[in-house]
């Protein structure tokens, strides 16, 4: 006993607890990978004919273009809103304005995305009468990701060394020039990181857009911004509702591995370039 | 000049919002407690055709379903945190924190499943359960997800703490056990504090996998301890019956006031998150 030391102890104890933290998780989506890849059939990829999964005659591209047009769309309204904000708050903000804007960006980002949910089932489905509708699911899905994309750009800016921005300022060049010049060569890889990050969580939300933006089938694609999609989180949600039924299930898992691979490309591209911009500031 | 009419127009667009969106959910949740008064907060009884709209099961199975995540997460994410800062290499440490952020990217429909199609006839078999939904489903569920969040966090916090506090420890002779007990983990709880509680605000908000293996049944556990029974959280009753409800009834107003106390408890932890971190830091 006393050949051990209580470090020893200290290191096994820790081992132990933190060995299911990691063998869980891997073991998750080890299943995942392995049910998803067992139920994978090229039919469901097929577009025409095959009627064998729940009408969905032109296989599960709806729900992938689905997918993509709600997340793109929604990045689309986010990242102009949120690139004014960040440029705000380095530019011309006041001190007491950057500690407000901070707090409330922080707070928006702790609240729920099935609360945005319901204001935008509220305010955009009903009360401006836009229905269930892919617009209303844009904006509420960039309503979710606005905090991180502001927060992003914010921190990147601030990375700058702050000499370089006094002496661009004490030469007398612009805003636009400082921004042009300065900003942007030193942060591009970190605000593309903040912006895939923003794709990737817009693609794994369910929630808020489940009953303001998507339906369960019947929808190829979206006629106009105003009619209703189906997209892959939706998909599987329902089909989990399905239950019992193989195909259901075989379904589910091959959305579930075709959604994990979408975010975890945008994740992994992001990791990427945060490497790169690590290795970028060492140069200087 | 079109950068300051860019800048002024986005801030006026996102504070429209800021107003809206708590606007509104006032307003729309205004009749229930017009009607209902503050007497749901402490009702068990949730039949919305008959007018009962007790919230107490929900605020139950949601205090439980984040409880539990938490007693269960907590210690594996803050073992593992040390774990990957102070006993493994530098090639490990990556890998390990490549693996956790792309963990924490599945999306929660996908936890959902497994929670569903796995989790659940677990639980029926080793528990002798009807259907395996409950509270307990609920809340292994929300440890997973939660993991990642935390355990990058503490990580965080512990690599963080300076290398003259580290030095010192090792120069007073203090051996492994010590220095971490006494010098880490204390110097880093800010940051491990910060990382629980953002995790908690997640496990709170999070819809659709709970919504999956919860059960959805509007019951206080009998006994309070019994984790083991379908029940009911505010994420889940909110998904479940958002859909059925009609816009402008009073079971509609009532899931609007649900979804209003889940943003203040939500906004509280926040609040509480951030001013520990401004302070000590």
């Amino acid at each position: 006993m006393s050949r051990f030391s209580r470090s020893f102890w200290t290191r096994v104890l820790i081992l132990v607890l933190a060995a299911p933290a990691i063998i869980f998780p891997a073991g998750c989506l080890f299943y995942i990978i392995m049910q998803g890849i067992g139920a994978w059939e090229w039919s469901m990829f097929s577009i025409g004919g095959n009627q064998k999964s729940f009408g969905m005659s032109s296989g599960i591209w709806p729900q992938i273009t689905g997918s993509l047009i709600l997340m793109l769309g929604a990045n689309m309204l986010a990242l102009p809103v949120a690139t004014g904000l960040a440029l705000y708050h380095q530019l011309s903000a006041t001190t007491r304005q950057r500690i407000l804007m901070q707090v409330l960006l922080q707070l928006m980002q702790g609240i729920p995305p099935i609360v945005y949910g319901l204001c935008g089932l509220v305010v955009l489905v009903y009360m401006m009468h836009w229905g269930v509708s892919v617009l209303a699911g844009q904006v509420i899905l960039a309503v979710v990701i606005l905090p991180l994309l502001v927060l992003n750009t914010v921190h990147a800016i601030e990375r700058v060394d702050r000499g370089r921005t006094e002496a661009a300022k004490s030469l007398g060049l612009s805003h636009t020039a400082i921004i042009r010049r300065v900003w942007l060569p030193e942060t591009w890889p970190a605000l593309l990181t903040g912006l895939l990050l923003g794709m990737a969580r817009a693609l794994s939300e369910t929630a808020p857009i489940l009953f303001t933006a998507t339906v369960f089938s019947g929808v190829v694609w979206p006629d106009s911004l105003f009619s209703p999609v189906t997209s892959l989180q939706s998909h599987i949600f329902y089909l989990a509702q399905e239950g019992g039924n193989d195909q259901a299930r075989g379904m589910a898992w091959v959305s579930a591995i075709i959604l994990i691979t979408l975010i975890s490309t945008l994740s992994i591209a992001a990791t990427m370039l945060r490497r790169m911009e690590v290795t970028h500031e060492h140069r200087f | 000049m079109w950068l300051n009419v860019a800048m002024r127009l986005s801030l006026i667009l996102a504070s429209i919002g800021l107003f809206v969106m708590p606007g509104f959910l006032i307003s729309a949740s205004f009749p229930f407690w017009q009607e209902q008064g503050l007497k749901p907060l402490v009702g068990a009884e949730w039949f919305p055709y008959e007018g009962l709209f007790g919230m107490l099961p929900a605020l139950v199975g949601t205090l439980w379903s984040v409880g539990l995540a938490l007693v269960i997460a907590v210690p594996m994410a803050v073992a593992a945190a040390i774990m990957t800062s102070e006993m493994a290499g530098k090639k490990q440490r990556n890998l390990i924190r490549f693996g956790m952020e792309l963990l924490s990217g599945i999306p929660s429909v996908v936890y959902g499943l497994i929670g569903l199609w796995l989790l659940l006839p677990w639980l029926q078999s080793s528990f002798n359960l009807l259907s395996g939904h409950s509270l307990l489903a609920a809340g292994i569920l929300l440890s997973l997800m939660v993991l990642p969040t935390i355990m990058v966090m503490a990580e965080d916090a512990i690599s963080g703490v300076a290398l003259e506090q580290r030095e010192a420890a090792a120069n007073l002779g203090l051996d492994w056990s010590d220095r971490l007990f006494l010098v880490l983990l204390p110097q880093a709880w800010p940051g491990i504090r910060a990382g629980i509680l953002l995790a908690s605000g997640r496990a709170l908000g999070e819809t659709i996998a709970v919504m999956l293996v919860v059960g959805s049944m509007d019951r206080i556990p009998d006994p309070l301890y019994n984790l083991l029974e379908p029940a009911q959280t505010l994420t889940s009753r909110i998904g479940r019956e958002i859909g059925e409800a009609a816009f402008g009834s009073i079971h509609f107003s009532a899931l609007i006031a649900c979804g209003f106390i889940l943003a203040i408890i939500s906004v509280i932890l926040s609040l509480v998150a951030h001013t520990n971190q401004r302070v000590r830091v």
